[in-house]
């Protein structure tokens, strides 16, 4: 048994008594799951033991997300683990401690001013609202990926201490808490970043999504497959009826490619391609575009019960719409990704396609 | 999921990027000295023995076959590096792309060796075109339903009385790997008693007619045999296992990356205008067409590594080949709607004329090879759904 496995089976036995549950404004996150994670280190893997985490490589971590994206667990690991962790530590900023959530946004509507409060450099405070935050008021901290300081380009990446800051109230789909949240004069670590830098960060958040993306769409298609199998009309299974066997088999053909191009930019990733950019663009924007496919079909042939908060497939299902704008909408990084391949002129395509993954 | 539909992640080979180098440096020079023009789906139209004369020259044929029969001996990956360069510059192959892709792995899987020795050679020099005898006027999807049927003579020779169509290029091809009854069918067991021959098209009782497809192109054909005599030694494989070699040929058939590339020439012509316009909805066009192409090929490198650890990846492939085909006839819908462009064979604009080769060309990508039913049939037993 692979690291890996081993990894992935221990995730499932926790998940097996944290079923997923309907999230709503006063249960809107899994705090028993997190600190199950946490005391068992699985909230730090990805990240050196040197800098406070758990070990383990990047695989690892995307192994953890993708279970837990097939568990349609409330909690902030996705965030952690592979965005705002591995950027923080790309920075040469310190990891906040891995059993206290960490989240990460892309803040464009924030400033930032250098301070020295004779503490050194790298200290800065935060003026403006943090949009769309993932975990939102469960999260203790934040790292932002913020306009540099006036004057200066690049981007400034910051970690803020959220624990004592109040979110707004909102969710995306699946009552995932997106709220803002307001920053007066909040006081941050932060390091600059050129652009292809910011470039870099934005993509994992891309990419992280796109994991869970992937992984939630197979377990979409297995729960699907199985319903099918169980469910009988006619005096049939469902799935012995040929036009439900062409819709499963529409989706395994979605599930498979995503798969497919989201373990390629996994590795991009894992071997610092150059266009680790254009790759994670490319995972996101194909496995939402299988998200209209799949959940369309799964709740098709799953039928009315799994319309309903009663039946197990909504749990995955309004992730999947939600997250398929998170991270950056699929309409803008489809056009990162259309800029980026033609970067080099229109007869520079078929070059960046055959280099990207 | 079905582990049987999901392969390995491809190793990346770096023999194969120095290929793929050598190939683009042969298709640019080829095209700055205007031997070949691009089109859309050339795989199908594109005829030119020369131009596939100089790829046997060159290595790029029979790539994996053993070298004593004209091979080369490199791996699948490097095969697909060269196919996809060839398909992306929308290259004249169709000559020899049956005869490259699943004939002459067939040979080498089931014929025997003075037809190997015979056969393969030409096929990697690139002066030996084949055609596949499968479909029937009236046996399509359903091929175990096929009529053509092949008996024994006095001398032990096979006469073969019916007609396969479809069989593209059979009026520019050498041969025909046919498949026929050699037993008569036996309804509790319709897969038993079909048997494959090696067709030599030049035999007295074959007659060729052509069959036009939408844009006026000659490329599909009827082939009918009237008592065409096969001598005995032209059997290919086990007589009664047609069906099994059958289906292991249809594997090669479905694995490539022509089943996702054959309008890659029309993205690669609209990603011209994208970069001459501002608008955005072009842009994000590009990328989401981009994105699935990718995808795609990870898909196909897949199955290229699976061939090259000796693995016959035909529902992996049968799915691929789904996703592909539909990707195909997407590309001609997403780009009409956000450019303002008309079809036209004649257009002036190459756009115009890339969309419209596209689109006559449009109903064969989801039928050839499969139609995108069965494949979905093949993907559903995978699924363990029958």
């Amino acid at each position: 048994m692979s690291d890996q496995d081993l990894v992935v089976e221990t995730v499932r036995d926790i998940l097996t008594s944290h079923e997923p549950f309907v999230l709503t404004p006063d249960r809107r996150w899994d705090a028993g799951l997190w600190a199950t994670l946490a005391e068992a280190g699985l909230t730090g893997v990805g990240l050196p033991e040197s800098s406070g985490g758990s070990g383990g490589e990047l695989a690892d971590a995307v192994a953890i997300v993708a279970t837990l994206a097939r568990g349609a667990a409330a909690v902030p690991v996705a965030e952690q683990l592979l965005v705002a962790g591995p950027a923080l530590l790309a920075a040469d900023l310190s990891l906040p401690s891995p059993e206290e959530p960490l989240t990460f946004a892309v803040a464009d509507a924030v400033t930032v001013h250098p301070v020295d409060n004779g503490d050194g450099p790298g200290r800065f405070t935060v003026n403006g609202t943090v949009t769309d935050l993932a975990w939102a008021g469960v999260a203790q901290h934040v790292a932002v990926l913020a306009p540099a300081p006036a004057g200066l380009d690049g981007a400034l990446l910051a970690v803020i201490d959220a624990s004592r800051l109040e979110a707004t109230d909102a969710f995306n789909l699946a009552g995932e808490p997106r709220g803002s949240l307001v920053l007066d004069q909040a006081p941050a670590s932060g390091a600059l970043l050129t652009e292809a830098q910011a470039g870099e960060v934005r993509a994992r958040f891309a990419l992280a999504r796109a994991v869970q993306l992937a992984a939630a769409l197979e377990q979409v298609l297995a729960w699907t497959v199985q319903y099918a199998g169980e469910r009988h009309q006619f005096g049939r299974a469902l799935g012995k009826f040929q036009a439900i066997q062409m819709e499963l088999a529409e989706m395994a053909g979605e599930v498979t490619a995503v798969a497919a191009l989201t373990d390629a930019a996994v590795q991009a990733l894992d071997r610092g391609a150059a266009d680790v950019v254009l790759a994670a663009a490319a995972a996101k924007v194909r496995a939402g575009a299988a998200v209209e496919v799949v959940a369309r079909l799964a709740h098709q042939v799953h039928g009315a019960i799994g319309f309903t908060q009663e039946h197990r497939l909504h749990h995955l299902t309004r992730r999947l719409w939600s997250w398929r704008d998170e991270g950056g909408s699929e309409l803008a990084w489809a056009r990162v990704l259309g800029a980026g391949l033609l970067a080099e002129g229109p007869d520079g395509l078929w070059p960046t396609l055959t280099r990207v993954v | 999921m079905s582990n049987s539909l999901t392969l390995a992640p491809a190793p990346r080979s770096e023999a194969a990027e120095q290929v793929r180098g050598e190939v683009r440096e042969f298709l640019a020079a080829e095209l700055a000295a205007g031997t070949f023009q691009t089109h859309v789906d050339t795989w199908l139209s594109g005829v030119d023995p020369e131009f596939s004369r100089k790829l046997g020259e060159r290595g790029w044929l029979g790539m994996t076959w053993p070298k004593r029969y004209g091979g080369h001996e490199r791996s699948a990956m490097e095969r697909y590096a060269v196919t996809e360069e060839l398909l992306a510059a929308g290259a004249p192959v169709a000559a020899h792309w049956i005869a490259d892709r699943q004939s002459g792995p067939n040979l080498l899987r089931y014929g025997t060796e003075a037809q190997r020795q015979e056969i393969l050679p030409r096929i990697a020099a690139g002066e030996c075109y084949f055609v596949i005898g499968m479909s029937e006027p009236d046996s399509g999807s359903d091929l175990a339903s096929i009529r053509t049927k092949a008996a024994r003579n006095e001398a032990g020779d096979w006469v073969v009385n019916g007609a396969k169509v479809w069989t593209s290029n059979a009026h520019a091809s050498h041969y025909a790997i046919t498949l026929v009854r050699t037993s008569p069918l036996d309804p509790s067991h319709r897969h038993a008693g079909m048997s494959q021959l090696l067709v030599d098209l030049s035999l007295p009782g074959i007659t060729v007619n052509p069959i036009r497809i939408l844009d006026g192109g000659h490329h599909f054909n009827e082939v009918v045999f009237e008592d065409v005599v096969i001598p005995a030694d032209m059997l290919l494989g086990e007589e009664g296992n047609g069906w099994h070699q059958v289906t292991a040929e249809l594997a090669f058939e479905r694995s490539g990356p022509e089943r996702f590339l054959s309008t890659y020439p029309l993205v690669a012509e609209f990603a011209r205008r994208v970069a001459d316009s501002d608008d955005p909805a072009a842009l994000a066009t590009l990328g989401r067409l981009s994105a699935r192409l990718l995808a795609l090929r990870q898909l196909s490198l897949r199955i290229a590594a699976a061939l090259d650890r000796g693995e016959l990846p035909d529902i992996p492939a049968a799915l691929v080949k789904d996703v592909g085909t539909t990707f195909e006839g997407d590309v001609i819908e997403e780009i009409r709607r956000v450019v303002d462009v008309t079809p036209s064979l004649d257009s002036p604009d190459p756009l115009g004329r890339a969309l419209a080769e596209a689109q006559l060309h449009a109903p064969g990508y989801t039928l050839r090879g499969g139609t995108n039913e069965i494949l979905r049939g093949i993907v559903a037993r995978g699924l363990g759904l029958r």
